[in-house]
This record gives structure tokens, sequence and C-alpha cells, in this order.
């Protein structure tokens, strides 16, 4: 184990925390998975530097990350198209990248998408709390202090780079822009819904609001209501859940989403989709497409597939 | 045991809703929520094995299980319930709580619009033993079983930016007490020093579902 740093932040950015496959299995106790927002971009970013798909890495939500390298490394960048350079000379993103001691990252303002994903040879050391190291903000957990990176912080690797660097075929790499279609089956309270609602829900595109963070996404658009108030006693929630509150305003809630909810639940982002919640920018256009019966499962085992064949081990 | 009316459904495609039909809280209903969350852990299939007052939430990987047979093992499941154990009750814990003042800045006004006084609402809540009934929203939030009835009040209409952690609140006929600072909307009347949840310790959760707590005036 390297007890060496290999980088230091010069400025967090927007926010930047490390994040892993997250800690699944303890909602029940009020402990949301949390873990990378877009799990793909986090697995592709880990795949390209020779990692396992889920080894930590750190996600910088809209840019603004500066960091300077303490080691030799090799880096991947995948997720939001943020425009990186080292020593003021441009890099790709997607792609396994060699950096010398000294050199200096700087990420700018992401142009589509919300998060990138910067992955490490080796991995980011940093701690663990219930088998994950995933940052959750709210009850301060994992990451760093369970806090936001800031200027001064040293990360260090957590082992030797795992084996050499790899490429992702072209074509496979997600392609972001201002407009995510969600496909999404109906909620358990969808049929408590307005008419119109329950028509606006999968036809008209929403806009996600700046209230958009790593526990969800406040949507702007037409008004999604229930027929009747519907009073409804605090029950169990799931990310990819969009919850109707009575000022017609939907959230969506994300990977940190909160485990319980008092609001109807209109809709959920199928599985395969969940991955790109995490890269819901305020301002961009989200629309809902309605899965049918069955289409789901075999969306999901299409993908997975695809990315298997790429990503040992990695599932939606 | 009689299992009560219940309706299971799929939530979304990777999860599967079990809700019980009652106004209010059942204690019957409670304890076939978490007597249905007990067998299904013995199930590593599901993810997430989520029980609420009266409807409990089992999410899995669809790509392990079908929406169909995720269905049937919650159902097979639901039919065991009645053979099975659920009256088991958890660990009591005494919550020390100071009631009114800064701690329970909604303590006057609830006493006040439930035409009580600050004494005999801390009587009335500190009364009796509450069962706990959820974890969540946040870690270490304890949704409580049923007050009694004189004590139930509706939820402020514009939540308070910041609840202090400990605070003990009253929604409708729920109480609960905050795990952790944040925002919130319910009546608070007091806070305790208990601590609900703190990753350092050995057991981060001072409770768990199905534990029972009673609050002692301090």
């Amino acid at each position: 184990m390297s007890v060496l740093p290999v980088i230091t932040i010069l400025n967090g950015g927007t926010q930047t925390t490390v994040q892993d496959s997250g800690r699944p299995g303890f909602r029940h106790l009020g402990i949301p998975r949390s873990g990378a927002a877009d799990r793909l971009s986090y697995a592709v970013a880990n795949h390209l530097v020779g990692n396992d798909w889920d080894t930590p890495a750190l996600e910088c939500t809209l840019g603004g990350l500066h960091l300077r390298f303490q080691q030799d490394t090799t880096i991947a960048i995948s997720g939001a198209q943020m425009w990186a350079q080292i020593q003021g000379m441009n890099v790709d993103l997607n792609r396994a990248i060699d950096v010398d001691a000294g050199d200096i990252l700087t990420l700018s303002y992401a142009r589509a998408g919300c998060r990138s994903y910067i992955a490490f040879a080796g991995g980011i050391a940093a701690q663990s709390f219930m088998g994950s190291v995933s940052t959750y903000l709210p009850a301060e957990l994992g990451g760093l202090e369970g806090r936001a990176l800031k200027v001064g912080d040293k990360l260090a690797c957590a082992e030797a780079p795992h084996g050499p660097s790899r490429t992702i075929p072209r074509g496979y790499v997600p392609f972001l822009s201002g407009h995510a279609v969600l496909r999404a089956r109906s909620g358990p309270e969808f049929d408590k819904l307005s008419a119109e609602s329950r028509r606006y829900l999968f036809t008209t595109p929403f806009i996600a609001t700046p209230a958009t963070d790593r526990m969800g996404a406040r949507l702007r658009g037409d008004r999604i209501v229930t027929n009747a108030p519907h009073a409804m006693t605090s029950s169990p929630l799931l990310p990819g859940t969009l919850q109707c509150p009575p000022d017609g305003q939907p959230i969506l809630a994300l990977a940190d989403g909160h485990c319980t909810g008092g609001y109807a639940r209109g809709l959920h982002v199928i599985q395969s989709d969940q991955w790109l919640l995490g890269q819901i920018a305020p301002g961009m256009q989200i629309s809902f497409r309605r899965c049918m019966d069955g289409e789901a499962a075999d969306i999901l085992k299409t993908r997975n597939a695809i990315w298997q064949a790429i990503i040992p081990g990695f599932r939606f | 045991m009689n299992t009560s009316q219940f309706s299971l459904r799929h939530y979304g495609d990777n999860a599967v809703l079990v809700e019980w039909a009652v106004s209010g809280f059942d204690e019957a209903v409670s304890n076939q929520v978490h007597g249905l969350a007990a067998l299904l852990r013995d199930q590593s299939i599901f993810t997430e094995i989520m029980p609420g007052y009266d409807s409990l939430v089992a999410s899995f990987d669809l790509a392990e299980l079908s929406e169909a047979d995720a269905k049937d093992r919650v159902a097979e499941a639901l039919s065991r319930l009645s053979a099975s154990k659920t009256g088991e009750s958890g660990q009591l814990i005494e919550i020390p709580v100071n009631y009114g003042g800064e701690d329970g800045p909604d303590l006057e006004t609830l006493s006040a619009a439930i035409g009580k006084s600050p004494e005999e609402v801390i009587q009335l809540h500190s009364g009796r033993e509450y069962r706990v009934c959820m974890m969540g929203f946040i870690p270490g939030f304890a949704f409580l079983s049923e007050v009694d009835p004189v004590l139930q009040h509706p939820r402020h209409e514009t939540p308070r930016a910041v609840v202090p952690a400990g605070s003990v609140g009253i929604a409708n006929w729920q109480t609960g007490i905050y795990g952790l600072e944040s925002p919130g909307g319910w009546q608070i009347i007091g806070r305790t020093n208990s601590v609900m949840f703190d990753p350092t310790r050995d057991e981060p959760f001072l409770a768990k579902a199905g534990d029972r707590i009673r609050f002692v005036p301090q």
C-alpha cells in the first residue's frame, strides 16, 4: 500500500467526492446506497486505467476541479463533457492518460452531463463505512472525512496498479447531450395522479432545476398532481423514483435519495437507465418514455451483455 | 394470526410492493410487515428489504430475478406469514427528552392548539411505549407508532430549514426522532441527547425497526 500521496487538491470545484459502487442493502436503516451517481461512466474510467470496475474514484460535479499529481500515474476521465487539460494541454476523455509527478489537471465546466469520473491506476484510498468508501455528505460517511474535497487535501493510491491500461471501442462511450430520455415504469401511486398528469408524465419534457444534487433532481414542467389531496403515510422510496408533491413539481430520487418519502410515487426509471440519472445537470431537458411489461428485462439483458463483454463483472 | 387485507404489486421494474389496507397505525399489520421482512431477509436474492408502517418494498437486481418470480417469492413468503413468529419484540430503549423551550419550540403552540397544558402533553407523550416501525428517511431517523389521539397534529405547512439532531416531533399520528440535523416539517416538542446514529460507534444505530421506545422527561 502506497503511503505517498498521489494527488493534492488545488481546487475542489463545485463538488468532488470519493465514490465507489456504493453500499446497498441498508435502506431499512436509513442508509442510501450512494456510490457513483453514474455507475456506467465510473466503470468506464476504472476499466481504462486497468482497475476493476468498482474501484474507488473521484466524482467531480459540474467542474472546477484542479489537482496536482505527486507521483507518475495513469488516469482516465469519463462521464460529463468537461474540457480537461493537463499542464494547459487539452486531453481526451475516455482514454487512459499517463501523467508525470508535478503535472496539474484542470476540469472546466461541463458542456453536457453533470458528473465526471477520474479514475487512478490502483484506485483512491479512503475511509470505509459499512463496506464502501462512498461519500454520503448528509451523514458525513466514507470518502475523506465524509465531505467534499477541498484545497490542500492529499489522497493516496489504495493499491499498486491492477493491470495495463485498456481502451473502450469507439461508439460504446455514452453520448451525453442537453436532453435525456429515461425509460420508466409507472410508480405505485401512478393511478392516484390526475388524468392530465398521467398523460403529461410520459409526453411532455421537464427541465431539471438548480435544486439538483446527489439526493435528487427537482424538475419543472407541466404540473404533476394527484387527483384528490393524497395523504400518504411515510413509505419506502427507491432511487429512480419520481415523487410528486402537492406543489406539482416532481422530484427524481438519485443515489443519495431519502429512504422513505411521503409523496405519490409517480414513476420509476428502469434499472438499465438509472446510470443516466447521475448526468442530470440543472437546465437539462428530461423526457420519460413508458416501458411496457417485460420490456425492461429485455433491455437490461441486452445492455448488461454489451457492457460485460467489455468490462468484466459490470452490471447496471 | 389473521392476515389482514393486503395487496401485492410491482414497484417499477426492480421492486415489489406489499401494502396493507389500514388507516393510522395497526399493531397487527406492523407485526406482519416485520414478519415478512424477516422471511425475505432469509432469501439473499433481494437487494433492499424496506419495511414501512403499513407497507414493505423489496428491491432486486432484474438481471437475477424476473419481475414475476420476485412477486411469486414475496407471495410465497406472505403465505407462510401466519405460521411464522411475528410478535417478537425488540429491546426497550429509554430516550431522555428535554421537552419544550429551545429544544421543543412547538410544544407551546401544539398544546394551545389541542387545548392541553404543556405538562399534559409531556405526560401523554411520555406515558406510552412506542414501537420503532421504520428507520430512514435519513440515517437514524426513527419513525414510531401512534401517539395518543389527543396529541395528533399535522405537520407545519412550510418545513423548517434546519431541525437539530435528536429533535422529537409529531406528525399527525406519527411521532419520531431526528437522527441527524436536517430540514423537517414535524411539530418539534423536545430533544434528546441520545445519539441515534454515530458511524464511529461499534453499533452505529441506537434503535432498529422492531425495538420499543419510551421517552423519559428530564
